[in-house]
């Protein structure tokens, strides 16, 4: 519960989100989009704070492109 | 911090012998420690032993602290490295392997952009990171500022070929001496490095905490730094406790003991052998003697087996014979003299048996300057001679003389050239002898060491009977006891001596300095200068 509060407040996937809601719309609902990214976050847990933004937007975008 | 401890050593060469054997030493935590021998004594070898490099044949070599190295070609790379690369290999192991996946990882990314990629790609960052690869960026950045007088990432892609062997030096060292290794293998730090380089490393060497071992034929920059010698001699190696200064003193008493122990022994044996025989001869007529006789034999067996104390280290021969001759009291006049280009205008009075010192800034002309004393073709305005009698002898610096890479000693004495007359081979050889290259007397010139290389063109001036010798930095790539010959055979030349040297400890022998100033002003000083500015000249 903790960390969903946690990725929900996280500018990596704020933006990733935002911009993958667009990009998407109408094939993927935005709800599916704010689960994949927030899961790509988790997978990416290690990665460096700087690399994050760009590396979980770019997943998220490669397992979108898959259900979409 | 950290240390070295190296424990009972041995290194056979692929054809059998023995180059190293029972080599112990410890450089202690914070020490600064020289490594010192003649050349082909082991000094890379051991050094290269010491960082895991090569694996003893026996012994054991213990660390701690991390491992920062310095590797003797660092000056001279001409291939297409990086400076972002030159700077992740000076790193530890675990940077460079964590650097190696993150490049290998972003190739996969480019080539196949999907989940799995994408996944090995952010781990190695994870693991980049884990590592201090970001704290090693930042240090990367302090480097390069320092070194170079640029951020690491406007000079991360330029080729390491591009920088002097002066700019690549003070990187290594810059990377190393601020990086998180605790123990520094430095061979030859100081190659390359002009008099202000030089007295940087030595301040930087002296300032800083970690334990530091290195090789350098530079005895201004022993004498400064090192607060301990490991002498490579005799297939083993020795400590001197104490810095250059008291060392050959140190080196000599220890030379002499070992001969005073050794020559014991041999008495010794001779005694008992002598007594055994004569005891041999009394025990046929004698019963009693005969016990006598074998106790004795078995003295003499256990004595042999004990085996003689380690012999005094073949003296390196070099013995140097620059005769030269009288010649007019003037031996070189110049008046108004100016290089085309290269300085201001001149006049000097060199007299006969004066000892002048060329200093100066690189690109000032120095080197020009001798090669026109030696007769060579160089642009000039104003005049110049030479006075009576005056014969020049010039020693290059060793990679002038590509026409003689594949000769061989013997080969280049035999055909001589002009003014140098040539010798049969039983003279060559016996000139060779003195100058301790026999062993090389028939060896391409391109195999030979540097010290090999310029005691060879000492024999040439020696053989062309030079009354005036201009040498150009003469004790680059000379051991420290073959540039001690050299001088000792300057000090007996019975002629003039004009020798272009950044060598401060060679400097110091001699009498009068001529200094090609960085702005074009050529002037006489009583003391040797050695910060005049490089030349600034549009490239």
């Amino acid at each position: 519960m903790t960390m969903t509060d946690d990725l929900a407040h996280d500018s990596a996937v704020e933006l990733a989100v935002a911009r993958l809601v667009d990009e998407f719309r109408p094939r993927v609902r935005p709800q599916v989009v704010g689960t994949v990214v927030r899961s790509c976050r988790r997978d990416l847990s290690g990665v460096p704070a700087t690399a994050l933004p760009e590396l979980v937007e770019r997943l998220a975008r490669t397992r979108l492109e898959t259900v979409g | 911090m950290g240390f070295v401890d190296v424990s009972g050593v041995r290194h056979t060469l692929p054809d059998g012998r023995v180059l190293l054997d029972d080599v112990s030493f410890r450089v202690g935590e914070g020490a600064r420690a020289a490594l010192v021998g003649g050349n082909g004594a082991g000094k890379t070898t051991l050094l290269r032993i010491v960082a895991g490099d090569l694996a003893p044949e026996a012994g054991t070599v213990s660390r701690s602290g991390g491992l920062g190295v310095m590797r003797q070609f660092i000056g001279s790379v001409r291939d297409d490295t990086t400076v972002q690369r030159f700077l992740v290999d000076l790193a530890g192991p675990a940077v460079r392997a964590a650097w190696d996946a993150v490049e290998a990882a972003e190739l996969t990314l480019m080539e196949t952009d999907d989940e799995p990629a994408q996944l090995a790609y952010a781990a190695a960052l994870a693991q980049w990171g884990d590592v201090g690869g970001y704290d090693a960026e930042v240090t990367w950045d302090t480097v390069t500022v320092a070194a170079l007088g640029v951020p690491h990432d406007r000079c991360k892609y330029r080729e390491l070929s591009t920088l002097s062997g002066g700019e690549q030096k003070r990187l290594a060292l810059e990377a190393l001496l601020r990086g998180p290794e605790q123990v520094l293998l430095l061979d030859e730090p100081d190659n390359y490095l002009d008099v202000p380089g030089k007295r940087w490393l030595e301040e930087r060497l002296r300032e800083t905490r970690k334990t530091v071992l290195f090789v350098s034929h530079d005895r201004e920059l022993l004498s400064r730094v090192a607060d301990r010698v490991v002498t490579v001699e005799g297939g083993t190696a020795w400590v001197h406790g104490g810095g250059f200064a008291g060392y050959p003193e140190a080196r000599t008493a220890r030379h002499e003991r070992m001969a005073e122990l050794r020559r014991r022994w041999d008495e010794e044996h001779q005694r008992l052998v002598d007594l055994v025989r004569t005891l041999q001869q009394q025990a046929a007529n004698s019963p009693d003697m005969a016990s006598r006789y074998r106790a004795t034999q078995t003295r003499l067996a256990r004595f042999e087996a004990e085996g003689p104390p380690p012999e005094r280290p073949p003296q390196q021969e070099v013995t140097m014979r620059l005769r030269g001759g009288r010649t007019g009291v003037r031996a070189v006049v110049a008046e108004q003299l100016e290089l085309s280009g290269l300085m201001r205008p001149f006049d000097l009075e060199v007299w006969y048996g004066d000892r002048v010192g060329v200093l100066g800034a690189n690109g000032a002309g120095k080197s020009h300057f001798l090669r026109l004393l030696a007769g060579q073709d160089v642009a000039h305005t104003g005049s110049w001679r030479l006075g009576a009698r005056v014969v020049p002898g010039f020693f290059a610096q060793t990679h002038a003389h590509p026409e003689w890479l594949d000769r061989t000693p013997v080969d280049l004495l035999w055909h001589g050239e002009p003014g140098r007359p040539g010798v049969d081979r039983g003279r060559a050889m016996a000139v060779l002898r003195r100058y301790g290259l026999t062993n090389v007397a028939d060896q391409p010139f391109r195999t030979l060491s540097g010290g090999q290389q310029a005691r060879l063109q000492v024999v040439m001036l020696e053989l062309s009977g030079a009354t005036l010798l201009l040498l150009d930095e003469p004790t680059d790539n000379l051991d420290v006891l073959s540039a001690e010959a050299l001088e000792e055979a300057l000090a007996a030349f019975d002629g003039t001596v004009l020798a272009v040297t950044h060598d401060r400890w060679f400097a110091r022998s001699f009498d009068r300095f001529l200094v090609f100033g960085g702005d074009g002003r050529v002037y006489e000083s009583a003391e040797p200068v050695f910060d005049e500015d490089r030349v600034a000249r549009a490239r």
